[in-house]
């Protein structure tokens, strides 16, 4: 099915507020199921998904922990002496966590089944500003990039000798702390460059823009839009009342 | 003895069906000064990449004074070998020219007054004292490569791996690495050097290497053989 790029944002928008409106797991599941019908209708590459999260792995490992600690209720399933350490409400809790982050991630990875480029179109045809909808393509553009940037460094600083592992937690956090800077303005520096780059060519020279190609609502992309946005909108209803 | 050995090694780029290298045989001494050149995209860089275990080989094995490359942390490949990267960007990461210098220095524990005579006697070697307190990507390119190079030796390992080092910099500044190179190889250590630059390549190295489309194309010797074509 080939749908509006609007549409499809529509539906990532729906999924991701079911995700944070419900809060038990086995609704949560439910939203994911869908997502990734969804995802596998338009056709995106499974494979990937692995890459997608792993960034956040670490992350979701620590709220999970940490939820199931704080969230203490219900029967006590391993405790140290007096003291509760997981329960089985804080289980629940901390998987909810999870799944709705895994859920938000995998509604955005709707976004990536058309081109940013069509998502700039979508945005504009919306009346969102140029500048606007261009200054989110470049954040799109430039989030991998800054991702390498960080792998670089890291690489770099162990070439020159230093085991990151093995440092002791205070030394690895005085090294972050010193980075930090730099990496912020080598970012800028880079910003710099493009605004040089494209005010070069034009950006904003004419403050009417036209587009070669224009984005067509098709009879399918109305009905999907309005039956995910009016279901959400009731799911969200019954959850409430 | 064999410093560094690279045995039938390929290396594709994911999702792409041409291998950036194959069958690749080399050896590398511990006290030999080795160039490699070749055309650009031949493959050079990620030859040195693989080397320094920041890209692991799709097939074949390499191996690091004796043991395989893999049985190594980054860290401890980065204690022996010095790696300057094509892109001196890559490779500067502290807020100061000073800094850069000394990090490697500061974080492995040597004492503060040492660090701070080897970082005053590399800034002064590579005319960048002036800069000290700048940040180094600020810098002009010719700059940038000085300080990565300084940054690498400061570190003193016992072998090097430098990459186009002489790209930027002017014919004053090259001569001045040429003899630092030359001063470190006459210690007994060893280095790779890729360069484009012939008259540079021809004073140093005992031996080229030329590359071309993923492969050994050929070898230059001076001194005795350790290079052979599979
Ligand atoms: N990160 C990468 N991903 C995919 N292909 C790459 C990457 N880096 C280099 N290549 C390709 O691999 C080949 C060899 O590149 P490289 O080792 O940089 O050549 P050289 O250093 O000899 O100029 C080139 O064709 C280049 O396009
Ligand atoms: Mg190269």
């Amino acid at each position: 099915m080939k749908l509006d790029p609007r549409t499809k944002m529509v539906m990532v928008i729906c999924l991701s507020c079911l995700a944070l409106i419900y809060s038990t797991p086995g609704r949560l599941l439910l939203v994911l199921a869908a997502t990734i019908v969804l995802l596998l209708i338009f056709r995106f590459d499974p494979s990937t998904v692995w890459g997608y999260l792993k960034p956040f792995l670490s992350l979701m490992l620590m709220l999970f922990i940490i939820q199931c600690i704080f969230s203490p209720g219900g029967k006590v399933l391993l405790s140290i002496g007096p003291v509760p350490l997981i329960t089985y409400n804080g289980l629940l809790v901390g998987s909810s966590i999870i799944l709705r982050i895994i859920v938000v991630i995998a509604a955005a990875l709707l976004l990536t089944t058309f081109s940013s480029r069509d998502f700039v179109l979508g945005l504009v045809q919306w009346k969102v500003p140029y500048e606007l909808a261009f200054m989110v393509f470049i954040a799109l553009r430039f989030l991998p990039v800054f991702r390498e940037e960080m792998i670089n460094v890291i690489t770099a600083i162990q070439l020159r000798g230093i085991e990151l592992k093995k440092v002791p937690w205070g030394q690895k956090l005085t090294i972050y702390r010193q980075l930090f800077f730099p990496l912020i303005y080598g970012m800028m520096q880079k910003a710099q460059q493009l605004a040089m780059a494209m005010e070069n060519r034009g950006f904003r020279a004419y403050p009417q823009r036209t587009y070669l190609r224009r984005l067509n609502f098709i009879l399918a992309d109305y009905v999907v839009m309005l039956l995910s946005s009016a279901a959400t909108l009731m799911l969200i209803f019954l959850q409430i009342t | 003895m064999t410093y560094l050995e690279l045995r039938q090694v390929a290396f594709y780029y994911p999702r792409k069906m041409k291998p950036a290298l194959t069958g690749i045989n080399l050896k590398f001494e511990k006290e030999e000064i080795t160039a490699i050149t070749g055309p650009n995209g031949c493959g050079k860089t990620t030859l040195t990449k693989l080397m320094i275990g920041v890209l692991r080989a799709t097939e074949g094995e390499i191996y690091l004074a004796g043991s395989p490359l893999t049985n190594y942390s980054l860290g401890e490949i980065g204690r022996r070998i010095g790696y300057v990267f094509q892109k001196p960007d890559l490779q500067l990461f502290c807020s100061t020219v000073a800094e850069e210098v000394g990090f490697g220095l500061n974080n492995r524990g040597y004492d503060p007054e040492t660090v701070k005579e080897k970082i005053k006697f590399y800034l002064d070697y590579f005319e960048l004292t002036g800069y000290q307190n700048a940040f180094p990507l600020n810098l002009s390119q010719g700059e940038k490569e000085r300080l990565a190079i300084a940054a690498v030796l400061a570190n003193e390992p016992e072998f090097l791996i430098l990459d186009e080092p002489t790209i930027g910099l002017d014919a004053f500044r090259k001569k001045l690495l040429e003899n630092y190179l030359k001063k470190i190889a006459r210690l007994g250590r060893g280095m790779i050097l890729i360069s484009h630059d012939e008259s540079f390549v021809n004073r140093l190295a005992e031996r080229v290497v030329i590359m071309a489309d993923g492969r050994i194309q050929g070898c230059n010797e001076r001194k005795e053989s350790a290079c052979y074509e599979a």
